[in-house]
């Protein structure tokens, strides 16, 4: 059910399918496994984006999950800042190719719109996604998969992890937050759970 | 320069579920044992509540040494090898014990003789092509008392279905008779369990409770369960899972009959020129040690008991130990298993927290638990519901043909119904085939040099056909406790690399197509006992754990009352 390296199955995503047994379907080359991130935690908040790569980043999150009527957005919850430090550490093997999808997506931008994809309005910059999501870009649509899935960790994992910002992920699904014990009450149908919204791990912010 | 070390009774290679089990009766007779384990003890406060630490980055399950030791895979001999990026087995006191979700079942009395009762009931026609299908060299039966032993043992939470024959409906009526109720009731029935049960009475079926190695009430000195719903790939914050590290190993610690040392990485098992197994070689902290010891016990899980049998060559064994009739390796089953049928409702399911293994199983299209005359497989599939959806996977949901995958309109979509959808947990009963086994990889080694495990997993027809129609049995089920779209994605493939696997060092009473012995001794080396799913011929419709105990709990106490004839 590996489906961190093929997140976006647009009908069901198998990761989403939660598969006690099978641990993996998805199958990479070998050479991919060797770069297989095993670095522990660190305490130092990086960055690995340039200003510009952090906006053609956020431009494209933006377009993801948009701020709108029903809540923040991707941008909003904070994913920017997972993905970016992720790649800091954890997904350090990772960090070059991620670069340069984003450079890919705005040369993919500059020659289907004629302008940088951040500079790009919203209907632009859904066209050019669309496009990559329709496989009508060379190459990209692995690349768009990647940031789809970083994005749905982004805003939804804890939060200690620098995204899921003020939980507001969590309130988007309407997900109970994590707790050390929920009692029977919490588990009925018809009366929603208590929302449990402390962190139990910090905020992935400064710690 | 190895150092030798004392010579022991009995050296144990992995502490996970089996030989985390098997330790207890060896240390209770009196037996000096040394067991190596090549991960550490977990403390309990370490186990978080924490998606990605435990589903995604798997900081739970992958330990230290895995990571390179992840088996390759190929579906043919000419076909390219590919690797997993999520290794299926974990190193640490407890093994897998530890972030499985605590599922505890027997086997059913069909799973041990599927081919002799295949044959009776629809001829020698109806074995699967190119299976290698064999009964087992011990009956239900026989393991019963087994089964009992680890379920008081290790404790289970479950409703009996069969007590000595009499068939009671609120357990699992198609198992096997037992001698008496489970030592705890099952985990807490919820809103969602009550639709889903009911959902199958109404289409006359026979759901009941998932049995699970969880405390439901303070039992071993150790509290109840507190449903925080992050069991699945992580470990017990409360120690409320019975996973061995909690039971059975500090256990037999307390007889000081049991010395556990961790990080021991196992690289050779050694024999001498007569075939006789004589201790193990391995390596802890960059020094390397032989362990003498009158008798071995292999009990790395699947993939690691074939790799350290197909690398430990000698003048007795210039194959691999215990391989002189090219046996390891073959025989071997990855559990085809899957959430092939998802579905919608109209309502929230509230199914977030609660734990995996508080579920709702139907039986009624597992095994031969129904007539296959003409539908072209045998066997079937169990089906489960769960609580316990964490909120990445649940967000990252199908859209059922109701929203795109991104944008505005996604966002709408999984607002209001992220937390409306369910997928039913299909395990088939799974065969071995003549184009499905393991050998060394000729090219990927791991870090001290060894070559990794190679699968080769051929295509199959029956379990795809037994996949697709529980998959439509599923989808009844779904519609009948009212949703509103279910989506079928089929499993053709089957999982490549599982946690539940089995097979590869099969026993059975004949010595030509069977490594290990109808006890778990090896045919070859009479003072090797091989423990865990690896001595495995067929895999049942459920989840394996509980039988590779009680079958590793019987080996070990065969070894005690035949301590001078297998040591000797």
């Amino acid at each position: 059910m590996s489906d961190s390296t093929n997140p976006a199955n647009t009908r069901v995503s198998r990761r989403a399918i939660i598969v006690s047994g099978a641990v993996s379907s998805a199958l990479i080359p070998i050479a991919a496994i060797q770069a297989a991130p095993q670095t522990a935690a660190s305490k130092t908040p990086a960055t690995v984006f340039s200003p510009e790569q952090r906006r053609i980043l956020e431009a494209f999150l933006d377009r993801l999950v948009p701020n709108d009527e029903n809540g923040p957005g991707a941008v909003e919850c904070g994913a920017a800042n997972y993905i970016d430090l992720s790649l800091a550490d954890y997904l350090a093997a990772e960090k070059t190719t991620f670069l340069d999808g984003l450079a890919a997506v705005d040369a993919f931008a500059r020659s289907s719109q004629g302008a940088p994809f951040a500079d790009l309005s919203p209907e632009k910059r859904d066209a050019v996604l669309t496009a990559i999501d329709n496989n009508q870009a060379p190459n990209l649509r692995g690349f768009f998969n990647r940031v789809r899935r970083l994005t749905l960790e982004g805003m939804f994992g804890d939060p200690s992890y620098g995204g899921n910002k003020n939980f507001a992920g969590w309130d988007l699904i309407r997900y109970p937050g994590a707790r050390m014990a929920v009692g029977p009450e919490d588990q009925r149908m018809k009366t929603p759970p208590t929302l449990y919204r402390k962190p139990l791990y910090g905020d992935g912010h400064g710690h | 320069m190895a150092i030798n070390l004392k010579p022991v009774d009995v050296a144990v290679v992995g502490l996970g579920a089996a030989g985390g089990v098997a330790v207890l009766p060896l240390a209770r007779a009196g037996l000096k044992i040394v067991a190596l384990e090549a991960g550490s003890w977990i403390p309990p406060h370490d186990f978080r509540a924490d998606e990605i630490h435990n589903n995604i980055r798997r900081r739970v399950t992958t330990g230290t040494k895995v990571w390179d030791e992840i088996p390759t895979f190929r579906t043919g001999p000419n076909q390219p090898t590919r690797r997993s990026a999520v290794p299926p087995m974990m190193n640490a006191v407890g093994g897998t014990s530890i972030h499985y979700d605590g599922n505890s079942w027997r086997f059913n009395p069909w799973d041990f003789k599927v081919r002799s009762e295949t044959i009776k009931r629809y001829g020698a026609g109806a074995i699967p092509k190119g299976a290698t299908i064999e009964d087992w060299p011990v009956s239900y039966d026989e393991l019963e008392p087994y089964f009992d032993t680890i379920e008081y043992e290790i404790g289970v939470a479950g409703k009996a279905g069969n007590i000595h024959g009499k068939i009671d409906p609120r357990g699992n009526m198609f198992e096997g008779p037992r001698q008496r109720e489970y030592p705890m009731p099952p985990l807490r029935d919820t809103d969602f369990t009550d639709l889903m049960q009911a959902a199958a009475k109404k289409l006359d079926w026979n759901p009941h409770r998932s049995p699970a190695a969880i405390n439901t009430e303070p039992r071993g000195g150790r509290a109840a369960c507190v449903y925080h719903g992050f069991c699945d790939t992580g470990g017990c914050h409360i120690s409320a899972k019975n996973s061995t590290s909690v039971t059975t190993i500090p256990a037999a610690l307390k007889t000081e009959n049991l010395t556990l040392l961790e990080r021991a990485h196992v690289t050779r098992i050694l024999t001498d020129n007569n075939g006789k197994v004589t201790g193990v070689q391995y390596l802890r902290e960059g020094q390397e040690y032989f362990q003498p010891a009158k008798v071995v016990f292999l009990a790395s899980q699947t993939y690691e008991n074939v790799r350290l049998l197909l690398l430990s060559k000698s003048k007795a064994y210039p194959n691999g130990l215990s391989n002189n009739r090219g046996q390891v390796g073959k025989h071997f089953i990855s559990h085809w298993a899957g959430r092939e049928v998802t579905a919608l409702f109209p309502f929230d399911l509230n199914i977030w927290q609660g734990a995996f293994a508080q579920g709702v199983v139907v039986n009624n299209w597992a095994d031969d638990n129904f007539d296959h005359s003409g539908l072209g497989f045998i066997g079937g599939a169990s089906l489960t519901v769960n609580h316990e959806v964490h909120p990445i996977a649940g967000a990252a949901m199908p859209t059922f043909g109701r929203a795109p995958a991104w944008g505005a309109k996604w966002k709408a979509f999984v607002r209001e119904n992220a937390g409306r959808w369910m997928g039913a947990y299909a395990q088939c009963n799974t065969f071995p085939y003549e184009n499905t086994y393991l050998d060394l990889d000729p090219e990927v080694k791991d870090r001290v040099g060894n070559p990794v495990l190679r699968i080769t997993s051929g295509p199959k027809e029956n379990e795809p056909r037994a996949s697709a129609y529980a998959a439509a049995k599923a989808v009844e089920w779904f519609r009948s406790a009212g949703a509103i779209e279910v989506a079928t994605t089929p499993n053709t493939e089957g999982p490549v690399l599982s946690t539940h696997a089995v097979g590869g060092t099969r026993m059975g009473d004949n010595l030509e197509t069977n490594v290990a012995d109808k006890w778990g001794f090896s045919h070859e080396a009479p003072n090797l006992g091989i423990l865990g799913g690896s001595i495995m011929g067929t895999h049942g419709s459920r989840n394996p754990t509980e039988t590779m105990q009680a079958l590793a709990w019987r080996t070990a106490e065969h070894l005690v009352k035949n301590w001078k004839s297998i040591a000797g």
